[in-house]
This record gives structure tokens, C-alpha cells and sequence, in this order.
């Protein structure tokens, strides 16, 4: 689809190993590829930061504790100890995976999995389910006063019941567009300033500058949108278990 | 090591543990996380929920006139409806901001 050398290119899907189950395309994908990296790379930092688990840890082991203290703490905060900590597993999972893609996607030459919107919007209906489910199954047919805002008048409800669950319905949209966006706009500022750099010859240091101080940022923003994601699951699963 | 107090060393290094991480946590204000929400941040996320909920409100309404042959008013309908909702989630977002637990991005 992108031209040869556009800023898109970087996000082209590659079929690495060919596959077809019936008429169904289940290539191994560079996407795949590096979702794959990712997982063994989170499974590895775990298996070898809990295996000695020595008092003092070392630097391995304070990197997984650190990383279990962060989600933990968020979880605690966020779903509240009660209730909030059988969900940890998964808010855990959720945020390395989300982490992790992010973060390799800056690697040169690698490949960004969180930039395709397919990938982000799976992990957002995933998480949208999920927290129906669980508000349905805690709640039963309470669930359904989440739609209604209390105190509001009753005759208001044609109109409020219906904003309501249209909004409702829009948290697993704005949760991948937020994370797609920020991923794929920054790989593709970084191109184009890359671009430039060959363009303007002698006056090439300018966009290597500003490519730097790019880079810099988006190493925040691969932080921040992991954290971001994941603390919008735990206020979701917050909303399901505690019904406001 | 046998003196009074809390004589198991174990005890001892989460004591110091404990005051050092209130230490630690001495300089920030209360809430989650030490991420300041960026100018930029606040306005990508309002604009993102105003996009998103119109977009859910226009395939709404657009799945609903494909089905019950409505077309053109389910698609009006729910535009309007997408519009709405699109405004109360940005106000949601922006008070949560200024609760502060919720986050910029």
C-alpha cells in the first residue's frame, strides 16, 4: 500500500511464514513476529527476576518487582483492595504486553504491533467484554442502572438511557484509537523528519536534532500510554465491580 | 544480633524500608502516578473521546437503518445521540482531571 521510502512504509504488514487455514489468512506476520519477542521477553524477565528471590535483589529482580509494585499499587488505588486484586493477573498481563510492544517498536528497523489499530481495538473489545461480563455476573439486572444517572428526573430518560449507552459503547473505540494514535503519529513524525534529513543536505544536523529530541519523547509516550491504557482498564473494571 | 525491640532482622529492614518509601513519597503530591498532564495530552484525549463517541453514534445508527430500513433517521438520530455522548465523556474526562486520579494522555 505505501510508496517505497514513505513515513507509512514502517508500518507495513509482512508475511513471514505463509499460512491459510481454509480461506482464512493466519500468516505469521512481522506484527506476530514481534508480539511473539515481546511475550517470550516478558516471561523471560519474570522467570529470571523471581527465581533466586533473594532478600536484596539484584538488578533483574528489582526490574519485576518494580514492575509488579507499579501494576499492584494501581490495581489497589484504582479497583480498590477488595474485589480489585483477582483482576491483577490480567491488568498485569495487559500492561507488559502493552509495555512491551510499544517500547521494542522503538528499536530501528523493528516493528510497531501497537500502532495497527486491529491489534489495539482486539486488546480494548477484549477488556470492554470482560468488564461487562463481570459487572453482569456481579451485578445481575442492576447492570442496567449504570445507564441511568441517579437523580436525574424519570421523563429525561428517552434521552439520557440512550447517550448513556452509546458512551458506554464508545470506551473500547476511544481506548484503541487513544493508544493506535500516539503510536503510529510519533513513528511517522520521526520518519518524515528522518526524510528530511537526507533532503536538506548540509543543514541535515537540524532534523537529527529534533529527531533526537523526538525520540526522547517518545520514549515517554510508550511509558505513559502503557500506563495510560492500563489504568483506564482498572477505573472500567472499577465502574463494573463497584457499579459507581 | 539478640537485643530488645524488634529483634528479627527481617522486621528491622521492612521498618526501614517503610520510612524510606515515605520518604520517597514525601515530595510528590497525593495521586496516582507523577505524570503532569501536558497540555497537548489533555486536548488529544478530550478530542479522542468526541471523535470516538460520534463514530460509535454514526455506525449505531447506521446499522440500525441497514436493518430496519429507516434510512435516513437512524443515522440523524444518532448522530445527535453520538454528539451527545461524546460531550459528556469529554466532561467526565476533564473532571476526572481535575480529581486528579484519572490520567492526561
Amino acid at each position: 500500500m505505501a510508496a517505497e521510502g514513505s513515513p507509512l512504509e514502517q508500518f507495513q504488514i509482512e508475511r513471514l511464514i505463509p499460512l491459510h487455514i481454509g480461506s482464512v489468512d493466519v500468516s505469521y506476520t512481522n506484527s506476530a513476529l514481534l508480539m511473539t519477542i515481546a511475550v517470550v521477553l516478558i516471561g523471560l524477565l519474570l522467570i529470571a527476576g523471581t527465581r533466586r528471590g533473594a532478600l536484596v535483589p539484584g538488578r533483574l529482580q528489582s526490574t519485576a518487582e518494580m514492575a509488579y509494585e507499579f501494576v499492584a499499587g494501581m490495581v489497589d488505588e484504582n479497583i480498590g483492595h477488595h474485589g480489585g486484586r483477582e483482576f491483577f493477573p490480567l491488568v498485569f498481563s495487559i500492561f507488559m504486553f502493552v509495555f512491551f510492544g510499544n517500547t521494542l517498536g522503538l528499536i530501528p528497523y523493528s516493528f510497531t504491533f501497537t500502532s495497527h489499530i486491529i491489534v489495539t481495538f482486539a486488546l480494548a473489545l477484549f477488556v470492554f467484554l470482560l468488564v461487562t461480563l463481570v459487572a453482569l455476573f456481579k451485578h445481575g439486572i442492576k447492570f442496567f442502572t449504570m445507564f441511568f444517572p441517579a437523580g436525574a428526573p424519570i421523563f429525561m430518560a428517552p434521552i439520557l438511557v440512550p447517550i448513556e449507552i452509546v458512551s458506554y459503547l464508545s470506551r473500547p473505540v476511544s481506548l484503541s484509537i487513544r493508544l493506535f494514535a500516539n503510536m503510529m503519529a510519533g513513528h511517522t513524525m520521526m520518519a518524515v523528519f528522518a526524510g528530511f534529513t537526507i533532503t536538506l543536505g548540509i543543514f541535515g544536523f537540524f532534523p537529527i536534532a529534533i529527531n533526537v529530541a523526538l525520540y526522547a519523547l517518545e520514549v515517554i509516550v510508550t511509558a505513559l500510554q502503557a500506563y495510560v491504557f492500563t489504568i483506564l482498564t482498572c477505573l472500567y473494571l472499577r465502574d463494573a465491580v463497584h457499579l459507581h | 544480633m539478640s537485643e530488645g525491640g524488634p529483634s528479627d532482622p527481617l522486621a528491622r529492614l521492612g521498618e526501614r524500608l517503610d520510612r524510606a518509601r515515605a520518604d520517597e513519597n514525601r515530595g510528590r503530591p497525593s495521586g496516582s502516578g507523577d505524570a503532569t498532564p501536558s497540555g497537548l495530552g489533555v486536548g488529544f484525549r478530550i478530542g479522542i473521546e468526541l471523535v470516538a463517541s460520534l463514530l460509535v453514534g454514526l455506525a449505531l445508527g447506521w446499522v440500525f437503518d441497514h436493518f430496519l430500513g429507516t434510512r435516513p433517521w437512524g443515522l440523524i438520530v444518532f448522530f445527535f445521540l453520538g454528539a451527545a455522548a461524546g460531550m459528556v465523556n469529554a466532561f467526565r474526562a476533564a473532571q476526572g482531571m481535575g480529581r486528579g486520579a484519572p490520567p492526561p494522555g
